[in-house]
């Protein structure tokens, strides 16, 4: 019952209980051992990724791509964003094919990307950087547009020159949305670094998965899997709360 | 149908039904690497003249991109046999715990295997690669042992990296991401001829891995054990594939068309890099060579023993034996 | 009248002016591509020409072998979506009406949904085997949770007068799903099957890419191993334009408020 007025630890029970009938099973060999792995093992197989596997390394390679990507994409993005709304003319060539990359399954355009770039950090940047351009210029314009009517008013009621009233109202508005843009940017790069450096077997965590998956290593394989979900969570965590730190509102 | 009909037909049914499933016949799933090679595709030329199904068989073939996919569709129960896995894998895989067995050598030496560089970057042959990228299909792969041995022995720095298909290297080769790429024959012999790539490296320079059996058949111990049978006649039928794809032309005439080459660029490609020898499914060589990579490549942390040796490979068809 | 006349004129004015700008762009677009196709930065053929492209997709539409790799894809997408938007509901509805799981279990779900789902094809490959089943399953788990998000937040937003009036009816939880929470859920539901739709794709091409010999994803990568780069170009076209049209399609289940 105690577990049912506190939702945080029934979460944490579930998880704990699943894991203990996971290992109880496998033990018991109730599962295959080749498929399926103790998560003691798993748990165990971390250390050796870090001492074996570079898993340091790989995680620092990892997240540098990331960095670059939404690093690149939020430079340009945000200008992009401004000009869609700024100039119509803009806004009407570009911001429909934004619109339209946003929805479409645009990983898919991998091997398009292998083709130009080469198997390597090139096609893994490039992929991130376009979905997490995609994001924060959508982003930035949603937040320039929605500008409130009554802060307009104000700008004119002071007749505020552009420059004036672009930094001083529309920006300022317009900033939670950027940042959730770059949250989101953020977001958007990581998974599509570690999503491509898998399928094309190429460094980082994600080309760490594939290998281990090849030398069917599977405990570590398992383990790296589980790393990367945490990274993956935490990640997502910290840009959120860098987010809310960045505006309180 | 008069009432008392009834009966006698639903016997007449019951037993054409067992007849039937009789006389059906037994389905092999395959899941093989690299198609449009030589050594690979047999198989399917093999299936096509009928020759599968005259020891009861029928085959259905799944063709993966390479590395590790056939090995684990084997693990995983979805497939009975792994064909053309890198023997790599396989000692690998076993000794991990896999259960997995080598039941016939697929390709043994790697006459099959060269690499090159474009004419124009001048490169001809390894010693000049320091500081170069050399590719090889997938980590574990023949042409990863090729190509890592081909840089021990030419002692440059070069930098082996994994590009996939052959194909999609020649792509990168030509557009300059790598410098060296790996294929078989009778890829790109057009290209070779027209000057535009150069041939820098051969699997035939390694002396010690011709007689090493690189790839191999793999299966499941579920099926080794309960569909033993089925096994020896697939590779017995498998025996007959490899004799009449040497004496008849049909499977050159596919070959040729599959890979767009004449006939001559086919019959240069089977006869200069796929003797016939060296696909014959007995013995699995040099396995003391094979573990020793894997241990420098700590694949393995130690040599099997000869009782894990034992256990790992069970010839189910020696044609030399059995026939 | 007038100023009926005077408004219209140049709403019809600006509309006039979106298709021409549309149509200048789209043929900006189509200059640039064929400059950078022509000009001999990229490798021959790794940016095809337009009329390359459009006679691959003529090719490619006259092949039987696209319609059957789109029949197997279309087959396996939807019944991941079938598996992963289901569960997304049950779980949403379930995490909606009952407070505690949706506070013990949401977490998890709204944390792990920016996972790399791809991640996961070793293990479900090892699981399942080389055959459709990993394609469903990793195209479940990647629909399972925009669905399972968007049907949670939406179960929030249902009036609980509506809940009032079903509880006093005494209805049972099924009835409760069927007769009150999934009516009220529209538009929601199908703001997650468009996200879920898209993720599905995504995860059973991405595994048909990876490892089958059949689909558009194996297609896909065929062409590029083969170096059919214009087919590629081509493929790809097609396939984002078919997810377009399943968006609008699914778009128009919307309720018209």
């Amino acid at each position: 019952m105690r577990l049912l007025r506190s939702p945080a630890l029934l979460g944490l029970a579930t998880i704990a209980a699943v894991a203990g009938l996971m290992e109880l099973l496998v033990a018991w060999g109730a599962l295959p051992s080749y498929i399926f792995v103790r998560p003691s093992a798993v748990l165990l197989s971390i250390v050796g990724l870090f001492r074996d596997e570079e898993l340091g390394w790989r995680l620092l390679q990892t997240l540098g791509a990331t960095m670059a990507a939404a690093g690149l994409a939020a430079v340009s993005g945000v200008p992009i964003g401004w000009m869609i709304h700024r100039y119509r003319l803009f806004g009407e060539i570009f911001g429909n094919w934004l619109a339209a990359l946003a929805a479409a399954p645009f990983i898919l355009l991998y091997p398009l990307f292998l083709a130009v770039f080469g198997r390597g950090e090139p096609t893994i940047i490039a992929m991130a950087y376009v979905a997490a351009l995609v994001a924060i210029s959508l982003k930035t314009r949603e937040g320039l547009a929605s500008v409130p009517t009554v802060l307009r008013a104000v700008g004119a009621g002071f007749r505020l020159t552009q420059m004036q009233f672009f930094w001083k109202i529309e920006f300022r508005s317009a900033v939670p949305a950027i940042f959730s843009g770059i949250h989101l940017a953020l977001v958007f790069a990581l998974v599509n670094v570690v999503g491509i450096e898998f399928l094309i077997d190429y460094g980082g965590m994600g080309g760490l998965i594939a290998d281990l998956a090849d030398r069917y290593e599977v405990p570590s394989m398992y383990a790296a899997i589980l790393f990367v979900v945490l990274v993956s969570v935490l990640f997502f965590w910290a840009t959120e709360r860098l987010e809310r730190w960045l505006n309180p509102m | 149908m008069p009432m008392r009909a009834m009966p006698m037909a639903v016997s007449i049914a019951c037993v054409l039904a067992t007849a039937n499933a009789a006389l059906a016949n037994d389905t092999v799933r395959v899941a093989s690497a690299q198609k449009g090679f030589w050594d690979t595709t047999i198989l399917l030329y093999g299936d096509s003249a009928g020759i599968f199904k005259a020891e009861g068989l029928d085959l259905e073939i799944t063709w993966t991109s390479g590395g590790a996919a056939p090995e684990q569709a084997v693990i995983s129960g979805s497939v009975d046999l792994a064909a053309a896995n890198g023997i790599l894998g396989a000692v690998t895989a076993y000794a991990k715990g896999a259960p997995v067995r080598i039941v016939a050598a697929e390709a043994t030496g790697v006459n099959d295997l060269f690499w090159y560089a474009k004419a124009e970057s001048g490169l001809k042959s390894f010693s000049e690669l320091a500081g170069k990228t050399v590719g090889f299909s997938s980590p574990g792969s023949s042409s990863n042992m090729v190509a890592l041995a081909l840089i021990e022995k030419a002692g440059v720095n070069a930098k082996p990296v994994p590009t996939g298909g052959a194909p999609a290297t020649l792509t990168q080769v030509m557009s300059g991401q790598i410098d060296v790429g790996w294929a078989v024959p009778p890829l790109f012999f057009d290209l070779i001829d027209q000057g535009t790539l150069r041939i820098v490296g051969r699997g035939l320079d390694i002396p010690e891995m011709r007689d090493q059996t690189v790839r191999v058949f793999e299966t499941n111990t579920d099926t080794l054990k309960n569909r033993r049978q089925v096994l020896v006649r697939f590779f017995r039928a498998y025996q007959k594939v490899l004799d009449w794809a040497y004496s008849e032309p049909k499977a050159l005439e596919d070959f040729a068309a599959d890979n767009k080459v004449s006939i001559d660029q086919a019959r240069r490609a089977r006869d200069e890099f796929y003797p016939k020898a060296a696909l014959e499914l007995a013995p699995v060589s040099n396995l003391d060579l094979t573990v020793k990579q894997a241990i420098d490549l700590k694949r393995l942390s130690a040599p099997l023993t000869p009782e894990q040796v034992k256990e790992l490979i069970d010839i189910v068809y020696d044609p030399r034996r059995d026939k | 009248m007038a100023q009926s006349h005077v408004s219209s004129a140049p709403a019809r004015r600006s509309v006039r002016a979106q298709r021409l700008t549309a149509l200048v762009a789209f043929i900006a677009y189509w200059v640039v591509w064929e400059l950078m196709a022509r000009a001999g930065i990229f490798y021959e053929g790794v940016v095809p020409s337009s009329v390359a492209i459009l006679r691959a997709l003529y090719h490619i539409l006259l092949d039987a072998a696209l319609y059957r790799n789109f029949a197997v894809t279309a087959f396996e997408v939807l019944v991941a979506m079938a598996i992963g938007g289901g569960a997304g509901i049950a779980f949403g509805l379930l995490g909606g009406a009952v407070r505690v799981i949706g506070r013990a279990y949401e977490p998890y779900v709204y944390y792990l949904a920016p996972t790399p789902k791809i991640v996961f094809l070793p293990i479900v490959f090892l699981l399942f085997g080389v055959g459709v089943a990993t394609k469903i399953v990793l195209g479940a788990i990647s629909a399972f949770f925009p669905m399972a998000i968007a049907t949670l937040a939406g179960v929030r937003t249902v009036k609980p007068v509506l809940l009032r009036v079903g509880h006093s009816f005494n209805l049972t939880p099924w009835q409760m799903a069927l007769k009150i929470y999934l009516p009220a859920l529209r538009a929601p539901v199908v703001t997650g099957l468009k996200l879920a739709f898209g993720f599905a794709l995504i995860g059973v091409m991405l595994a048909e890419i990876k490892l089958s010999n059949i689909g558009l994803g194996f297609m896909a990568i065929e062409f590029y191993n083969h170096f059919q780069i214009a087919e590629l170009y081509a493929l790809l076209m097609l396939i984002f334009m078919v997810a377009a049209g399943v968006n609008a399609l699914i778009d128009r289940l919307m309720p018209r408020d």
